[in-house]
């Protein structure tokens, strides 16, 4: 064993086989857990997660039948369904007792009482602080077509969320939620021992390191068991499929790959790609965007500590792409995928900065899923501006297939990787301070990736990189392995810079409320020998924050005034020898979440009709190209 | 090939049936053009965002624009730039992807424009000589009617064609062929001969329509539907040929899609470079039209080179009576 980075209070040895024909699984385990809080345990509480999707009543399909009216990948017949089928349920430590019978669904969430991914079951005798327990399970389970990230298309399997697994006990008893449309997990850290059985010749991908692997001729059914093993993370995904093409690199810690990369202090990490035959020509795309991550990530949070690391690259239509797992993530590409559009480097890189943001510092993703997919979105975006810009807007065609790329389209790290467009049409859906399992699902997206991005990249543009990065760091050292909530993190960030800035949450995370800000008037006249010049800047949103106002005059005089924002207007006077040309609210473009840039400038010298012309005689073209497409039926 | 070469000169021996059809497109695109930029200029007020359009692009205010943007401006996007229009024009019409109701609305009204002129245009060609304005637009005239009479029956098969067909091939088979594919190229290249299947059914019944006109405009043909039959049967009897005929127009269709993707100008400035590009973009416009009327003229051509003298034209040119103002006159 190497040593211990986690509390390792849930640990799963688990042995199973999957018949590729039949899309089953078999599968044993033996969970030892532990219980690390102050309050005693009565009963245990275990995910059944492909429940889900055993019927259209679970409360996984009810959520998904808030969004778009056909959604992909729903399963919707039988033999694309799954389930899982606990069939044995055994306690061995402290005293030996069967619990199958006493095994029951609960619906903490909800009440759903046709939603069965939580199990519960009493204890018949109480775990106290300190105290463990040993369990042995045997279950069944049937994969699904696929379906949120996991199942089975053509003779690709990618299996995650698929064993049954403790919830999180917490001082304040079971925190085990139900599978919920748009959330994802939560789970203690341990050791996995896994074996896994497959028919021969096919490759596995898993967390960890592979430790054994030993081929079994049982007659016709030739089979091979992998055994991975991996301590300190808190899940367990695999793959499987006799089509991966299989390539290997290193991270060696000094940025390899990464131009300009000085770093020589982070720890070497293995990394294997599992990649589609026709992406073969892509694998060094996925290695520099996985060593982007590592790097970057590394340098400003904190290193990664596992020394190796299997990018996954989906089967098309498996779904799978763009998802994290300990040690293991799925990247994503297409077939065509041009070279300056940061397709795949986008989703591997945010998929391998999960290692830090999810896999490391393990926060509750059905709760605060901000905390981690925020956190790494913001990420994201900074790493891509190291290494990918610029990069440009590609638009797919014919059926999405495609791709053209506009490089009159340049695309900013501050709108584009934080996503505003989408942050700006959901703004008002939710506080993020709503658990993020109750967010409205058609919507919790912009809240939970785009708001947090565009929040964090705004306090890097208030009070500058340094700070921001000390408080990320600070946080990720003093979390990892363990489960920080919201308050943990504005802890630090209170700790770090020496003042409490509560009140930026309060607006940010604590509230709906949307900020903007705008010139409303502009005026200069003459007086006398001078020019009055007022400005009237206002706040059209309830949130508020201080922002400068930038006015600027014909003779090239600019003025910069602070305005704490509190108000709803506040005007600014002012008499010079030259009339004003501009006035424009957070020139420098602090506040990111500000959802209307128009209105944030006036000029007297406005350009409107001019580019109003130039672009729609660029309209007009395509509008004329578009009526020679009627043409046609003539 | 000849009848290829002919119909070309035919189109260029015409310009002003050039010149009005691209002013007829033109006029009707006006419009919607006009109604935008002032949709445009209302949101970029007095901002400097105005600046940063006009000097290039920016993508942040096209967002903020199209968040509030509603009937045919939903269409202003980046994808209007450069080749990009030409692209979301074909993927949309091969996807059949619906546009906004203002859009249709005057997508409908020049195809009314153009069952109008076909007649005169047709006539034009037949001829192969100038027939002035009053002999163009008597053709027009006598036409119409017969023409709205057939593009109720082309309405009828395109109508079924991109409801039914369309909506079969590619929401119904495709989905099942491609159910269980795991590799994007194989599903691509099964899409890419969906494509061709429709494009074969479409370019089949439009060249019977084609010939269809070209038969009642020669012929001075009533009836509509036996215009469609004798356009088959023709097509038919020359198969090879019409549809020879047919690839070789297509291929000048492709020459001009690949030449503007070549000179297709991108968001530039205001002033001079706003300019040449529209120049640009127009010129695409008229070399998409002449390929247009090259396929008309050549089929005119064809036509005339198997079944009838060249130059042959049933109906009479229309002569038009002295107006009885004349007399004062002398």
């Amino acid at each position: 064993m190497n040593p211990q980075l986690s509390p390792r209070n849930a640990n799963y040895t688990i042995d199973a086989r999957l018949d590729a024909a039949k899309h089953t699984i078999t599968g044993s385990e033996v969970i030892t857990w532990r219980n690390i809080t102050s309050r005693t345990a009565n009963d245990l509480q275990f995910h059944l997660y492909w429940n889900a999707w055993k019927h259209d009543r679970t409360t996984f399909m009810r959520e998904r039948a808030l969004g778009p009216a056909a959604p992909a990948q729903i399963p919707t017949t039988d033999a694309d369904r799954s389930r899982i089928d606990l069939t044995s349920l055994r306690l061995t430590s402290p005293v030996a007792v069967d619990l199958t019978s006493q095994m029951h669904a609960i619906a903490p969430d909800d009440g759903n009482t046709e939603d069965e991914t939580v199990m519960a079951v009493l204890l018949p005798q109480p775990i106290g602080p300190g105290g463990s327990v040993t369990i042995e399970a045997k279950w069944t389970a049937h994969i699904p077509r696929p379906v949120a990230r996991t199942g089975v298309i053509g003779d690709y399997f990618f299996i995650v969320q698929w064993f049954p697994k403790l919830g999180v006990f917490q001082d304040d008893g079971w925190n085990c939620h139900q599978f919920h449309a748009h959330t994802e997990f939560f789970s203690d850290y341990g050791v996995y021992d896994v074996s896994l059985t497959v028919p021969q010749g096919w490759t596995v991908g898993a967390t960890g390191v592979q430790r054994e692997r030993r081929d079994n001729n049982d007659g016709s059914d030739r089979t091979t068991t992998h055994r991975y093993y991996q301590e300190d993370v808190h899940d367990f995904a695999w793959t499987t499929s006799p089509d991966y093409i299989e390539r290997t690199a290193r991270f060696d810690g000094r940025g390899a790959g990464v131009p300009g990369s000085n770093i020589v202090m982070l720890p070497p990490v293995d990394m294997r790609l599992l990649i589609q035959p026709e992406h073969a020509g892509q694998a060094d795309r996925h290695f520099d965007a996985t060593r982007a991550a590592l790097k970057y990530y590394g340098e400003w949070f904190g290193a990664y500590p596992y020394g190796h690391i299997t990018i996954v690259d989906p089967a098309y239509q498996s779904g799978a792409g763009g998802m994290e797992y300990p040690t293991l993530f799925t990247a994503g590409t297409r077939w065509l995928a041009p070279g300056r559009v940061t397709t795949p480097e986008g989703v591997t890189v945010h998929e391998a900065g999960h290692q830090f943001w999810y896999g490391i510092v393990g926060n509750n993703e059905f709760e605060d899923a901000w905390m981690d997919e925020g956190f790494n979105t913001f990420s994201t975006g900074r790493t891509i501006a190291q290494l990918y810009e610029p990069n440009y807007l590609a638009v797919r065609y014919f059926g999405g297939f495609i791709p053209w790329v506009f490089t009159d389209i340049a695309l900013a790290r501050e709108t584009e990787s934080n996503r505003l467009h989408p942050y700006r049409r959901d703004a008002k859906t939710d506080e993020q301070s709503t658990p993020t399992y109750k967010y409205y699902p058609p919507t919790s997206g912009s809240i939970t990736y785009n708001k947090t991005a565009l929040w964090l990249n705004t306090m890097e543009r208030w009070l500058g990189w340094a700070a921001l990065q000390r408080i990320l760091s600070t946080y990720f050292e003093r979390w990892k392995f363990k489960h920080p909530k919201p308050r943990d993190f504005f802890d630090v960030t209170t700790e770090v810079l020496g003042r409490n800035i509560g009140w930026y949450f309060d607006r940010v995370y604590r509230s709906s409320d949307v900020f903007d800000y705008g010139v409303q008037d502009l005026r200069s006249s003459p007086e006398h020998d001078q020019y009055r010049t007022i400005v009237v800047v206002r706040r059209y949103g309830e949130a508020t924050f201080p922002i400068d106002l930038l006015v600027t005059f014909k003779d090239g005089e600019r003025i910069t005034e602070s305005w704490d924002g509190r108000d709803r207007w506040k005007s600014y006077s002012y008499t010079r020898p030259s009339a004003a040309l501009s006035a424009e609210v957070d020139p420098a473009r602090v506040l990111l979440l500000d959802v209307n840039l128009t209105n944030n400038s006036r000029t007297l010298e406005p350009r409107g009709p001019a580019a109003a012309t130039k672009w729609s005689l660029k309209w007009m073209v395509w509008l004329q190209d578009h009526l020679l497409s009627w043409a046609f039926f003539v | 090939m000849s009848a290829w070469v002919e119909g070309m000169r035919r189109v260029n021996r015409a310009p002003l049936i050039l010149a009005g059809v691209w002013l007829t497109t033109v006029l009707v695109s006006l419009p919607l053009t006009l109604a935008l930029r002032e949709t445009l200029i209302q949101h970029l007020g007095a901002s400097l965002a105005a600046d940063r359009a006009a000097g290039g692009v920016d993508y942040d205010w096209m967002q903020e624009f199209s968040d509030v943007a509603t009937g045919a401006a939903v269409t202003f996007k980046p994808t209007i730039l450069g080749f990009g229009a030409v692209l979301d024009n074909l993927s949309a019409f091969l996807d059949d992807t619906r546009r906004p109701v203002a859009i249709v609305g005057f997508g409908s009204a020049y195809v009314a424009l153009w069952i109008f002129l076909a007649g005169g245009i047709l006539d034009r060609y037949a001829r192969d000589r100038a027939t002035r304005a009053n002999g163009f637009f008597s053709a027009c005239g006598v036409f119409f009617f017969r023409f709205v009479r057939l593009a109720a029956v082309q309405w009828m098969v395109y109508a079924f064609l991109f409801v039914w067909v369309h909506a079969w091939l590619f929401d119904r088979l495709y989905p099942r062929l491609i159910r269980d594919l795991t590799v994007e190229r194989t599903a691509f290249f099964i899409r890419l001969a969906l494509y061709v299947v429709f494009a074969l059914v479409l370019a089949g019944f439009n060249l019977i329509f084609d010939y269809a006109k070209v038969r009642a405009v020669v012929e001075d043909r009533r009836s509509m539907l036996g215009a469609i039959v004798a356009a088959a049967r023709f097509i038919g009897r020359n198969s090879a040929a019409a549809v020879t005929l047919y690839l070789l127009d297509a291929g000048l269709f492709v020459i001009v899609i690949g030449i503007y993707a070549a000179v297709a100008p991108g968001a530039g400035t205001t002033g001079a470079p706003m300019w040449i590009a529209f120049l640009i973009g127009q010129m695409y416009i008229v070399g998409r039209l002449w390929v247009k009327l090259v396929f008309w003229a050549s089929e005119t051509a064809l036509f005339q080179e198997r079944l009838a003298h060249a130059g042959y034209v049933a109906r009479p040119e229309a002569h038009w009576p002295d107006s009885p103002a004349a007399d004062a006159i002398v």
